[in-house]
């Protein structure tokens, strides 16, 4: 088991730089960088000429163009002092907002994470007792029926419903039920904390509903399909043949033997419901890591893009490591020799 | 459903043997209507996106110029004469598909005893007369921007026996604002209301398919190309070609997709043909994936080892021999890929980082329905995304058909 780990550990660091080093790759030969570092240049118009190629010798400088004395420097040692300051906690400053990036991530991650993880209970509330439904009933009316219906829930556009669901249902025109834009409201100050929490599932009701729709097709799919594999398995024949209760035996052998697919579709899912907060949180004006990393795109701003990339690429490896390791501790059956 | 897929095998007594596996495949996926519906559904978006300038065009297919200024009467073909280097390369491959269509089926029915090769010399003699009349149509044609308004000279009579597309809007055609027809509701003259700047809804809609079916195609086309190759490659050589080639997809497949094609845009810009590779380059991690797998599988089997013996080259080995066993549910998981990146060309374009304007595309259009928390203008979203919705639910029904029916837990052996 440990040696597993350690090799599983061992085969990240590989994966690790090369994606550090595409994300620095991308940045570094964007197009318009050096112009970037002009712009910057230009803000500061009534400076001396002497003065402004100062300003760009330090634009160079923090980009690691080039070294202490203006000397270019090699492309590989570039982006070793990049790894480097970027293990340090340098990320940068943004160049739209007047702070660090990590300060800007510190603020809008836990958003980001919270709604994100709410979803996912959601969607697991639901899908997994509808495969194991449609599993029990396969190939009868709820089965189709259900499948279907989770398939086209999956195919519809996010875009399309987002903006439907706030064009009908936070809109004077139509019905003004729910609040259209931010996570609080105005007034929290005076609420005490059990007003605040509902204020806050108030407001998150419609981006759940957005964020969570799509998600039971695929988790019902996989929950049915493995559940389905393990009822056609031989030891559930001898544990019916035994006298087990029909439920004890879903419940008990059945789905606990499913719960290894579960653990890995969770691994899995948790990057989409990063990147896919983008649309959500954009609609909806949330001010998480999705809405900064549009922002960002809009304006250009690459050092807030290339750590909004980190941070979730880390996050998407530690927790593809973490589905690798319950999966061989839940499995006893497969051995990591 | 243990018998689904024999039950359609067996035949009367004395009928034809069952046949090939994809014969079998073919009977068990279409026989659901519904799946006939998407296919031909899909069918349909495709052949709008390529005659899309004879449906949808404020230009007239014909009409006379009345004699004036002593020029004398003459008849002009502005919707042929206009016609931009895309529509014209889209005809020329659709001409070039209907072709080999028509004549594989028909040498099958008619001609069975042809020879394959023949066929085939004749089916490559088309695909490089099409490929050579792209080539000189891109290089040759230029596109016209002629910005006549044809109606407005029909109505007054400046030309005569015009006549007109369907729905005779183009796709940038405003109406001029004296005549208060921005944000309208459906009525006769647009059958689908108008837009904020008095475009036709309907028009709009029409002409984005373009944009989804050919960013959706191409992309997956390039993710395929990328993923069949790194696929086969780390199958085919496990060891140090398998751990480095494998760590390429797990970086790739690390950074949340999304942002990572946000960023690619962000930083390389949005033209379509950026678009289109980007959604490729970032898209093919699970074809490679799924084809390892198969590859893993095939090679240890003997016919592999046979061709390697008898001394073929490796790419021949790989790509004749091992690829075509293998293929199968990868195209089926592009059919879903497909899908996927249909939507994120929707979604790039509803955030305002997609295809430039004007150009329509559904996503674009179902942003400007309004800021919705103020104004939301219904009928400009409920096209688009119901476009969006059937076009995503088609070939994702189509996908998971093909996929229950590829499924080894659902096929009897036999």
């Amino acid at each position: 088991m440990t040696s597993y780990i350690i090799r599983r550990l061992l085969l990240m660091v590989p994966t690790l730089l090369g994606m550090t080093f595409m994300l620095f790759a991308v940045v570094r030969f964007a197009p318009g960088l050096r112009e970037a570092g002009q712009a910057n240049v230009a803000q500061g118009m009534m400076q001396s000429k002497q003065a402004q190629k100062q300003e760009q010798m330090l634009v160079a400088q923090r980009l690691h163009l080039v070294d202490k004395n203006g000397h270019p420097i090699s492309l590989p040692m570039q982006y070793l002092l990049w790894l480097k300051s970027t293990c340090e906690g340098h990320l940068g400053t943004s160049l739209e907002y007047p702070e660090p990036v990590l300060k800007l991530i510190e603020q809008r991650l836990p958003v980001t994470l919270t709604i994100n993880l709410i979803s996912m209970i959601v969607i697991y509330l639901v899908a997994v007792p509808g495969g194991l439904l449609a599993a029990v009933n396969r190939d009868r009316l709820f089965d189709r029926g259900y499948g279907l219906m989770s398939l086209a829930l999956y195919s519809l556009p996010m875009i399309w419903v987002g903006s439907s669901l706030l064009g009908f249902f936070a809109n004077p025109e139509f019905f003004n039920w729910f609040p259209a834009a931010g996570l609080h409201a105005t007034n929290t100050q005076s609420m005490d904390f059990f007003q605040y929490i509902g204020d806050y599932f108030y407001h998150i009701t419609m981006p759940i509903a957005c964020s969570t729709y799509a998600g039971f097709a695929f988790l019902s799919k996989q929950v049915r399909g493995s559940i389905l594999d393990n009822l056609g398995q031989d030891y559930i024949r001898t544990a019916r043949a035994k006298g087990v209760k029909g439920s004890t035996v879903m419940l008990r052998h059945v789905f606990r033997n499913s719960l290894l697919t579960l653990i890995t579709l969770t691994g899995m899912s948790l990057p989409g419901l990063l990147g896919g907060s983008v649309i959500v949180e954009q609609i909806f004006s949330i001010d998480g890591m999705g809405r900064l990393a549009y922002t960002a795109t809009l304006a250009r701003d690459l050092p807030v893009i290339q750590t909004v990339a980190l941070i979730g690429s880390v996050l998407t490896l530690l927790s593809y490591l973490a589905v690798d390791i319950c999966y061989a501790m839940a499995d006893p059956r497969v051995s990591y020799a | 459903m243990p018998d689904a897929l024999s039950s359609t095998v067996r035949m009367p007594e004395n009928g034809p043997p069952p046949q090939t596996f994809w014969s079998r495949v073919r009977a068990r996926v279409f026989r659901p209507w519904m799946v006939i519906f998407c296919a031909s559904y899909i069918v349909l978006v495709c052949l709008i996106a390529v005659f899309v300038p004879f449906l949808a065009t404020g230009k007239p297919y014909t009409c006379i110029v009345p004699a004036h200024h002593g020029v004398p009467m003459r008849r002009v073909y502005p919707l042929f004469r206009d016609l931009t280097s895309v529509s014209w390369v889209l005809l020329v491959v659709t001409g070039a598909l209907a072709v080999q269509g028509s004549c594989v089926f028909f040498t099958r029915r008619l001609m069975p005893d042809l020879r394959r090769r023949r066929r085939r010399v004749w089916l490559a003699v088309v695909t490089v007369a099409a490929v050579i009349a792209s080539g000189l149509i891109v290089a040759l044609h230029h596109n016209r921007l002629d910005a006549t308004n044809y109606r407005s000279l029909a109505a007054h009579e400046k030309i005569t026996h015009a006549i007109f597309a369907p729905i005779p809007w183009g796709y940038a055609a405003m109406e001029p604002l004296s005549k208060n027809l921005i944000n309208k509701l459906p009525s006769q003259r647009h059958w689908l209301g108008t837009d904020g700047e008095g475009r036709d809804v309907l028009s709009r809609l029409l002409w984005s398919t373009r944009v989804a079916m050919g960013i959706g195609f191409i992309s997956q086309f390039i993710a395929l190309a990328i993923g069949v190759v790194v696929g086969a490659l780390t199958g085919y050589f496990s060891g140090m070609v398998d751990i480095l080639l494998m760590r390429l997809v797990e970086i790739v497949e690390s950074v949340p997709l999304f942002f990572l094609i946000l960023t690619f845009v962000a930083i390389y810009g949005r033209h379509i043909f950026y678009i289109m590779v980007i959604l490729g380059v970032t898209g093919w991690t699970g074809y490679a994936r799924l084809l390892r797998g198969e590859f893993l599988h095939l090679r240890q089997l003997d016919y592999v080892t046979a061709a390697q013996a008898s001394g073929l080259p490796l790419w021949r080995v790989l790509f004749r021999h091992i690829l075509p066993n293998g293929v199968t549910p990868v195209l089926v998981s592009a059919s879903f890929g497909l899908a996927g990146a249909v939507t994120i060309e929707s979604s790039l374009s509803y955030l305002g980082v997609g295809v430039r304007p004007p150009t329509p595309s559904w996503g674009q259009m179902l942003n400007a329905a309004g800021n919705p928390a103020t104004v939301f203008h219904w009928w400009q979203a409920l096209g688009p995304g119901m476009m969006l919705f059937i076009t995503v639910l088609a070939f994702n029904i189509v996908g998971e058909s093909f996929r229950d029916t590829l499924d080894p837990r659902n096929v009897n052996a036999g």
